[in-house]
């Protein structure tokens, strides 16, 4: 008897998703209604708004959408008030208090406290906002708490720039300018770096670090005003702009 | 051994039957719940309306919204109730309900009754709706469902 039970508690707990959205179908609900300013060209959707299509989910409790010509036509999504998202097609999701996708521009932006945006294996965190451009293939994280971690580094500054990569497939970064008022920090397997300033190229495989430049590996510790870390060779330089400053400290960890 | 195949076909036939009778009885529930509703409806309807199969438009700079219904009585001097079929109609969207109350001074049309919105592409479901100002804003209320092809 359990078996039959089981059987139509199946059936029953499917019976919803029979005549849910249709395949290429964009569906959208709301708690509290949709406002169509149709001389503006937007609508608001109001209270815990879901949109599901085949590419794309989102949860929100304020969506602003703007349109060309009729509601369909879809030109930018803004979202405010705890927004979750998540594109398995794209391999990214997210959440934040605001989250803007300009479709036009294929450009997506997080902003608020405890933003995150995951793309593929590129973790972006911040108190800021988060922005990646499909596009362009760059991104920018900007404010306080802004950290990048990816696959063999870890990343944090008030100011993160970067430039994607296709690589064979994956969105792997390429390039990188990292820049923090008070310190920024670059921590790869066995390196640990603190600078102002600091660039990365993966196409000469090295980093660059400007001014008030740490460099730990081990039980080294190199201090200077200019640090540059081949990352192929996994070797590393650091000069003072007055050259008896460069201060080395070695220290016993036995 | 698969799941299905080890039912046992009589007490799958008499389970399926209990099914099919429980999904009936609450069919039939809501069934005779919005009959009663329609009653209600008739009643009032029972009386001769006050204009029969009214036909207006609302205008715009940019639009024209042509209204037309079955029926519609007069709830004030600038309030009239539209009743039955009630379709709103411009060059761009369809609306369709079956109560509206349409204020001709302020040209506002408010409708607490489930309804349609057709566009290209595009339909609304939702617990009744407001056209204000002159038609360029439209406001769906309650639970409202969109859906884009």
């Amino acid at each position: 008897m359990i078996k039959y039970v089981i059987f139509f508690l199946i059936v029953l707990l499917n019976y919803k998703y029979a005549f849910s959205r249709n395949i290429g179908e964009t569906e959208i609900t709301t708690e509290d209604g949709i406002e169509v300013f149709q001389e503006e060209k937007y609508y608001l959707l109001k209270k815990n708004v879901e949109i599901v299509s085949d590419e794309f989910e989102l949860n929100g409790n304020l969506v602003k959408i703007f349109f060309e010509k009729d509601l369909y036509d879809i030109k930018e999504l803004i979202a405010s008030t705890d927004v979750n998202f998540k594109s398995i097609e794209y391999n990214i999701k997210g959440k934040g208090e605001t989250f803007k996708f300009n479709i036009q521009n294929e450009e997506i932006n997080v902003t608020g406290e405890k933003s995150e945006l995951f793309l593929e294996t590129t973790e972006m965190f911040s108190d800021g906002s988060i922005t990646v451009n499909n596009l362009a293939g760059s991104f920018s994280i900007e404010g306080s708490n802004s950290k990048l971690i990816s696959e063999d580094i870890l990343i944090t500054g008030f100011i993160i720039n970067g430039v994607l990569v296709n690589d064979n497939g994956a969105r792997e970064i390429s390039n990188l300018e990292v820049q923090d008022e008070n310190i920024l920090t670059i921590i790869t397997e066995d390196t640990e770096m603190f600078s102002k300033k600091a660039f990365y190229d993966r196409e000469k495989s090295i980093i660059e670090l400007f001014d008030s430049v740490t460099i730990k590996r081990g039980s080294e510790i190199i201090t200077g005003d200019y640090g540059i870390l081949d990352t192929n060779r996994n070797s590393y330089k650091v000069s003072s702009n007055n050259s008896n400053k460069v201060k080395v400290i070695i220290s016993n960890t036995k | 051994m698969n799941f299905l195949l080890s039912l046992n076909k009589k007490i799958f036939l008499i389970v399926s039957f209990i099914f099919i009778f429980f999904i009936l009885f609450i069919f039939s529930l809501n069934f005779f719940e919005s009959n009663d509703n329609s009653e209600n409806k008739f009643y009032i309807n029972k009386k001769t309306s006050d204009i029969s199969e009214p036909k207006f438009s609302i205008n715009s700079k940019k639009q024209k919204i042509s209204v037309t219904a079955n029926e519609g009585n007069f709830l004030t001097e600038d309030e009239i109730i539209l009743e039955k079929n009630v379709i709103f109609k411009s060059n761009k969207f369809k609306i369709y309900t079956d109560n509206v109350v349409f204020n001709k001074k302020t040209l506002v049309a408010s409708s607490k009754d489930e309804s349609k919105f057709i566009s290209d592409n595009t339909s609304i479901d939702s617990a009744g709706f407001d056209i204000i100002e002159n038609g360029n804003i439209i406001n769906f209320k309650g639970k409202t469902k969109l859906v884009l092809k």
